[in-house]
């Protein structure tokens, strides 16, 4: 939007930096470095984690060129919109909120470990329910984290997880087994599609677009912030393969960073990761259930969910939403808790994401035809034949991410449910939209008669 | 109606909502609207809970909101959502989402869901 006059309140750099890396940067990363070294069989997960990144550098390039034409915290939903259409748009949407529901239970999940690994004799269910009502109450009541303490946790995990894992790594007595670092174990293409979840989040910054002047701040700070998430990452994951040199041995280790801490700097070092993720979880559970709740009261009002999602406190915070989210999250926490599937939150969010830079690529393509005029202050690489290709791969890699065994008897728990999610969506896009607009149109026409 | 008519059947209809007043008695805030295709600019400004509207650009402004003429009409006429146009990247804004969160909340008070 060009503007007439000065803009009197913007965003720096930093900021685009900090969000990006500070929302990808969940507690369950912790996990999926586990599980991202099980399966690419020890040291080599850095790699992986390399190859996911370049990826994820090139669906990056794709939202910065959809996120400058259309700078708009609605994002996806613009631009699924204008580049494919309404349906898809509406449908991608309710999915794509279910995995921040995902990604706060997941870091509840973690949580309650990590507390019940550094206080034995309370459940780690208690700080789940605990915590997350915490959360809830905070921004029942309108309070929000204040944003130097939501973008710092970014900066400050990354700074922990490299001093840290460098300290693991320089000890004199690495085993040999963990210098393997170019052998690829039996599913490390299953690696690469899990190590997509470590970025997820990454393009969260997106939606903030229209507090900042410049457009190119964006790309810019989400290009930085996936190289320090891919450097921080990477080193733990180097770690923990120093810390378990025995692939195997890793999948039974729920608290990873609690164990690389202590090998690091002892109990110092314990209690340093137990603050951390908590701090990390928390900013998680408070970022992911304020943007979610205005996503639904956004939906709401635009009548594709049910207006009581609008309703708004005294607080002027969408109560009815918030509360939706907080008790799915709870929920879905408890359930994988009691079970311990955290894979299925994992392997499925990874997917999801997927998926998504599946379609932004598409759309990216789609829009070039349908809106050749429309000013683009980031250009992405080679459209449309590296769009293709890159659609593609991260279909490929969300199949791959479902298809990952995540039970015990190999049940494809993600697929199925990913299936009938997507199935759910656009029965109620199909069957409940249409009769919730008609609705508000009736109600426009009563109140309010054109001019 | 015309959209500077709009605008100020909008100011009006805050300013006598009494609830509104006071939602808004710390919120001061100066809007800048572009009519992109007519190329003319507005402005809204909220002080001590009291909604003011004009022609003309504005200065400094904390939020700018751009759209077509007929768009920005509709939404301060109260026969649209801000939503819906804005989910559909008919309505661009630059500002602090707090603040177009609180504009959105404006027009649901006064014309509901």
């Amino acid at each position: 939007m060009s503007t007439a006059n000065g803009f009197k309140r913007v965003l720096p750099l930093r900021t685009a930096i900090s969000t990006s890396a500070g929302l990808a940067s969940a507690a369950i990363n912790f996990l999926a470095c586990v599980e991202i070294a099980e399966y690419a069989g020890g040291a080599s997960a850095w790699l992986a984690l390399l190859v996911a990144g370049i990826l994820i550098v090139l669906a990056g390039a794709n939202f910065s060129e959809l996120n400058g034409m259309y700078p708009s915290s609605a994002a996806i939903r613009v631009w699924i919109r204008r580049g494919i259409n309404d349906n898809v748009s509406m449908v991608t949407g309710f999915v794509y909120a279910t995995t921040v529901i995902f990604v706060i239970a997941a870091d509840a999940f973690v949580l309650g470990h990590v507390f019940q690994a550094a206080v034995p004799n309370v459940s780690g269910l208690v700080w789940i329910v605990l915590l997350l009502g915490l959360v809830t109450g905070i921004n029942l009541r309108g309070i929000r984290l204040a944003g130097l303490v939501q973008d710092g946790n970014g900066f400050l995990l990354l700074a922990t997880l490299v001093i840290f894992s460098c300290l693991v790594l320089l000890h004199p007595h690495v085993p040999l087994t963990a210098r393997r670092l170019f052998h690829l174990g039996p599913n490390w293409l299953e690696a690469v599609a899990v190590g997509i979840f470590i970025y997820v989040g990454f393009e969260w910054v997106t939606p903030l677009a229209e507090e900042f002047e410049d457009s190119r701040v964006i790309p810019r700070g989400m290009f930085i912030a996936l190289g320090l998430i891919a450097i921080g990452f990477g080193l733990f994951t180097l770690a923990l393969a120093v810390v378990f040199p025995n692939a195997q041995a890793l999948k039974h280790s729920l608290v990873p960073q609690l164990i690389v801490g202590l090998h690091a700097l002892g109990p110092l070092g314990f209690w340093w990761m137990v603050v951390v993720s908590l701090t990390t979880a928390m900013t998680t559970f408070n970022g992911g259930l304020a943007t979610a709740s205005r996503f639904v009261y956004a939906l709401a009002r635009e009548r594709v969910l049910p207006p009581k999602m609008a309703r708004l406190n005294v607080k002027l915070v969408p109560q009815n939403a918030l509360l939706l989210l907080s008790f799915l999250s709870l929920g879905l926490a408890i359930l994988v808790y009691l079970t311990g599937q955290y894979l299925f939150l994992i392997n499925a969010g990874a997917a999801v994401e997927s998926f998504m830079y599946a379609i932004t690529a598409i759309v990216v393509v789609n829009l070039r035809k349908r809106e050749p005029h429309c000013h683009r202050p980031f250009h992405s690489w080679g459209v449309p034949w590296l769009s293709w290709v890159m659609a593609v791969i991260f279909f490929g890699l969300g199949v791959g991410s479902l298809l990952a065994p995540s039970g015990e008897r190999g049940f494809p728990g993600p697929l199925v449910f990913l299936v009938l999610l997507v199935a759910a969506s656009q029965m109620y896009v199909w069957k409940v939209v249409p009769r919730l607009k008609a609705q508000k149109r009736r109600v426009a026409k009563a109140v309010v008669p054109k001019p | 109606m015309d959209l500077l008519a709009a605008l100020e059947t909008f100011a009006e209809q805050c300013n006598q909502n009494q609830r509104l007043r006071q939602m808004n008695r710390d919120w001061n805030r100066l809007v800048e609207l572009w009519a992109t295709d007519t190329d003319q600019r507005y402005w809204l400004k909220s002080e001590a809970g009291w909604i003011t509207a004009g022609p003309g650009d504005a200065v400094d402004a904390e939020l700018k909101i751009s759209a077509r003429n007929d768009v920005l009409h509709d939404i301060f006429s109260g026969i649209i959502t801000p939503t819906e146009p804005y989910n559909a990247g008919d309505l661009l804004v630059k500002g602090r989402q707090d603040d177009m969160m609180r504009l959105d909340i404006i027009t649901l008070l006064i014309w509901g869901e």
